[in-house]
């Protein structure tokens, strides 16, 4: 009968197993706005030379992006209206608080009328990925050479993430 | 056994348009109530009377995907995404005689019931969400991903009929059946609206980017899904839905109407619409809704002034709180009425050749005002309302009653799934043990992997003859 002559052909299923999803995810990381008098203690008038914050960043040592990030790459792009340079720290810590990745870059000093932006990028692949993908915070730290009650201007930053992936 | 191999990669549309206006099976009637009736009384064989199986996709099929062109499946895959639209749709309908019954009654009515069940799914292809999972969006900045095209609906049911069937006139035969539903579990995500965009911030943005859900309003509505949430084991599941088998689920009602028309002894048109009614979702329903417009920024750290030993602010923590109270799921309990994808069929047909009882102009056979002759040909239309409009079918057919015993039927098909159905269905009578068999998309069982919806269809019953 008819219905029996029914086939399946020059079909390989296997292939289902090369299926990968590579979705390539641009996303925000983090903001700040410092300014001049965060780096001076008017109560003690003492300089303050490094200042720290942390955050949690729990989604990167998911599993699925352990297993599926195959890069990463880093964007951060600082507006300096502050007369000093500056470092500014980038230390990612396992949740034991080992310290798996770090980074690290240099402000350019700008003024008052003429804001400089210094944009720095990190690429993160190979090997690195792995040190990476232990972290579940970040720790930045903003360092200033010098600093007095006269000192005027802000830093600000904003900075985000490339995520290359291939989930399969 | 091959039957059962069959049933497990083959499809039948809704459409059944190889049974549709066949006099030679009782489940006519199920297509039409007002079709001419022959028998003089009908028992469906029962859980054999009709089986009915659909998995149908538009615009892409097996071999699209897992073919062996030398092309590179992820490939393959990425190029269907964007050539499919938002209109293509994936759907599956089972249906399975529980009962079928029905006798010619003295005052010339023909009365019709029975139970069958019913599985109905459909989804909408999320073209945008599609492009999203597989590129991301580095590609698409700017670009609002529409969540609109979520469209999705599925119900398992139980239909409980009962029909009566009348010849009004010589030329004129009328018939209407009442349904009542018992909905054992059901689901609809329709009616969705909103955004994802990803755009680039200016210099006022906080960060670089702005990821940005903007007039979100989805909603999944469920009914007789929040009891089974908490059960474990698939047993306890299993006994729960089939409970509501038994009028025990949400109820509604419908009706089916038709008539069939002899023009003249040669020219006859039928029409029938089909379950115009609707469900009452009232216990057990749940709903779930989000309802926002949210943009994130990332995290702003403040670089708190701490004292020894103290930890910062818990700025991961916030970010998702502040999402779940910007981007809220809420769960309600409304009741709702949900519409039955109401199905309508015309036909128009034309019967030739010689009459099949007995060459005389006079049809002992049946009185109507048609000859029943032994070939016809004829036009049909199938349109079935679904969540994002009618979608339709239109066929030519050529019927032929090869022997007393056997009738067969030949379609043509053109419908959203394909422009080359070529059907076929055969209609024996063995006695009073009366079988029928039909498939769709023939061409394609050379290969059905280049199918995109297949179909078949057969049952067993026992038909008395009028005398």
């Amino acid at each position: 009968m008819f219905l029996l002559v029914a086939c399946i052909k020059d079909t390989d299923f296997e292939q289902a197993n090369d299926v990968a999803l590579t979705p390539t995810v641009e996303l925000n990381l983090i903001h700040f706005d410092l300014s001049a008098s965060d780096f001076f203690d008017s109560n003690t008038s003492n300089p303050i030379l490094t200042v720290r914050d942390t955050t949690e960043l729990r989604f990167l040592n998911d599993t699925e992006i352990q297993e599926g990030l195959i890069r990463a790459e880093f964007y951060f792009k600082f507006t300096n209206s502050i007369a000093r340079n500056f470092i500014a720290d980038f230390q990612f810590l396992s949740e034991e608080n080992d310290t798996s990745f770090t980074t690290q870059t240099t402000i350019t000093q700008g003024t008052l009328a003429t804001p400089i932006i210094t944009e720095f990028t990190e690429n993160v692949e190979g090997d690195a990925i792995l040190d990476l993908t232990m972290a579940s915070k970040v720790v930045v730290s903003v360092t200033i050479p010098s600093s007095d009650a006269t000192l005027t201007g802000d830093l600000n930053l904003k900075s985000k993430t490339t995520y290359y992936t291939e989930f399969q | 056994m091959l039957f059962i191999a069959l049933w497990a990669i083959t499809s039948i549309a809704q459409n059944k348009q190889l049974l549709y206006g066949v006099e030679d099976i009782p489940q006519n009637l199920m297509l039409n109530p007002g079709s001419k009736v022959m028998q003089k009384k009908h028992y469906g064989i029962p859980l054999f009377s009709q089986f009915h199986f659909n998995l149908g996709m538009s615009g892409v099929s097996v071999y699209d995907i897992f073919g062996k062109p030398g092309v590179d499946i992820n490939t393959r895959i990425r190029n269907k995404i964007f050539e499919l639209s938002n209109k293509d749709f994936f759907t599956s309908t089972q249906q399975l005689e529980l009962i079928n019954f029905g006798w010619l009654a003295k005052n010339k009515l023909y009365f019709s019931g029975g139970i069958y069940e019913e599985f109905d799914f459909i989804l909408y292809f999320p073209r945008d969400l599609a492009i999203l999972a597989w590129e991301g969006n580095q590609d698409y900045l700017n670009y609002e991903f529409d969540l609109g095209e979520v469209s999705t609906t599925g119900d398992l049911m139980t239909v409980y009929h009962f029909g009566v069937n009348k010849q009004v006139t010589k030329k004129l035969t009328a018939g209407i059946r009442l349904k009542v539903y018992s909905s054992m579990f059901s689901y609809r995500s329709t009616n969705n609206n909103g955004a994802f965009v990803t755009r680039l911030g200016d210099e006022n943005s906080p960060n670089i980017y702005e990821h940005s859900l903007e007039n979100v309003n989805m909603s999944v509505e469920t009914s007789g899904y929040a009891s089974l949430r908490d059960m474990d084991g698939a047993s306890q599941v299993t006994g729960k839905v089939l409970g509501r088998a038994f009028f025990g689920g949400n109820l509604g009602v419908g009706i089916d109407i038709g008539g069939t028309y002899d023009i003249t002894n040669r020219l006859t048109a039928s029409a029938s619409v089909l379950d115009i009614g609707a469900v009452f979702h009232t216990k057990d329903v749940e709903t779930y809704k989000v309802d926002s417009n949210y943009t994130l920024d990332g995290i702003e750290l403040i670089f708190p002034a701490l004292v020894d030993g103290q930890g910062t602010l818990p700025y991961y923590d916030d970010l998702e709180d502040e999402v779940e109270r910007e981007v809220p799921i809420d769960t309600v309990n409304n009741s709702y009425t949900q519409l039955r994808p109401m199905k309508l069929n015309a036909s128009l047909s034309y019967s030739f050749g010689s009459p099949i009882d007995g060459g005389t102009d006079c049809n002992c056979y049946d009185m109507s005002g048609g000859l029943i002759r032994n070939q016809a040909i004829g036009l049909q239309y199938y349109a079935i309302s679904r969540p994002k409009g009618l979608q339709m079918a239109g066929t030519i057919f050529y019927y032929r009653r090869l022997f007393d015993f056997l009738s067969a039927k030949a379609t043509y098909t053109l419908d959203s799934y394909s422009s080359s159905n070529v059907g076929m269905g055969m209609f024996m009578d063995f006695g009073k043990f009366n079988f029928y068999v039909a498939a769709d998309n023939l061409l394609s069982y050379g290969n059905l992997a280049k199918a995109k919806s297949v179909s078949l269809q057969l049952g067993f019953n026992i038909k008395i003859a009028r005398e």
